[in-house]
């Protein structure tokens, strides 16, 4: 049996501002994971991909760590991101990607996180960045809410994909 | 109906404190192994990693860090575990993060490699991720996860992926 199981997947007919996830079942699966491929409608070569957590914006935190292709940097913040993702003035056809992993994220317990995200465009500026998050609340995660730090909306095509992780036992392997 | 490629083969939640986890009798069924570890500790602390028991000086990894003001990179060689939470660490109130992936677990004709992403506590937050280096040729049979008190409440999953 998969452990991995797709919840909802979503991609964008005509741009819009937000890409939620709601009504996510709290006692189905035991991790969460968000994989998203997305572009800005900002006129900016990039713009950041932050998201929401059953529609809270507070006791949100990120270290994070970021690579442009010469230095690296680190900084923090409270707000929650994946990273970067292109935006209107990058490269046409070039969509920033980035994956997020919510463990026990139903579990009665603050929730850290981890995302990692890419954004090249086959121009000069290109990121990597990953971060390690943390949501101050102990409520089961029932709603994503994915926005872009410039208000702009999303672009056609952007797309997201929510897994659900089950855990499990199987093949005979002991844990003590 | 498509192939399953992501089996979950075992997993724990710790109802008291303990010093160690160990998954054992892992069968060379799968490509990938993936361990995915939300623990505290009773104390601010670490986690190793070792396999197949090995406590010799065959565990090598390259680390870079980002504390929230200082990007860092860091290595550890011929050690005799994996320190999977690196610069970071687990609190008593805090749970700290730990994505972990083997590669080619099974393989006996070269070293065993994973990837590492660490997520830790408000009081000593960063993000890590690491690459390491089993120095040996052995199947992964058994993985333990050890060197801090885990504190009741703490989850440990272990995952397989197929090729």
């Amino acid at each position: 049996m998969s452990a991995w199981t797709v919840i909802a997947h979503t991609e964008l007919g005509a741009a819009q501002a937000n890409i939620t996830f709601s009504s996510i079942p709290a006692a189905t699966y035991t991790d969460l994971v968000l994989v998203v491929s997305a572009r800005s409608a900002n006129a900016s070569t990039d713009d950041a991909l932050l998201f929401d957590l059953n529609g809270s914006t507070a006791n949100q935190s990120i270290r994070l760590l970021r690579g442009n292709g010469s230095t690296t940097t680190s900084a923090s913040g409270t707000y929650l991101s994946m990273g970067y993702v292109s935006a209107a003035n990058a490269t046409s056809s070039t969509f920033g990607n980035a994956l997020l992993y919510i463990p026990n994220y139903a579990a009665s317990q603050n929730k850290p996180m981890y995302a990692d995200g890419v954004f090249e465009n086959n121009a000069t500026t290109a990121l990597q960045q990953m971060q390690a998050l943390l949501w101050s609340n102990t409520a089961a995660i029932n709603e994503i809410k994915l926005r872009l730090d410039s208000t702009s909306n999303f672009a056609q095509y952007s797309s997201a994909t929510l897994y659900g992780i089950t855990k499990g036992s199987s093949g005979g392997v002991v844990v003590s | 109906m498509p192939t399953a490629t992501y089996i979950a083969l075992a997993n724990v939640t710790l109802t008291g404190n303990d010093s160690s986890v160990e998954f054992s009798s892992i069968p060379a069924t799968f490509r990938d192994l993936v361990v995915v570890v939300q623990n505290t500790s009773t104390v601010p602390s670490q986690m190793s990693m070792r396999f197949n028991s090995d406590t010799g000086s065959n565990y090598n990894r390259v680390a870079m860090f980002g504390d929230g003001s200082t990007a860092s990179s860091n290595t550890s060689t011929n050690a005799s575990s994996i320190n999977t939470q690196a610069e970071g660490q687990a609190n008593s109130t805090q749970a700290a993060f730990t994505h972990i992936q083997i590669m080619d677990y099974s393989a006996t004709d070269k070293h065993k490699s994973g990837l590492i992403r660490f997520t830790s506590t408000p009081d000593q937050p960063v993000t890590v991720a690491q690459a390491f280096r089993w120095a040996s040729t052995s199947a992964i049979t058994t993985v333990t996860l050890a060197g801090a008190t885990f504190t009741s409440g703490s989850t440990f999953a272990l995952y397989g992926i197929v090729s």
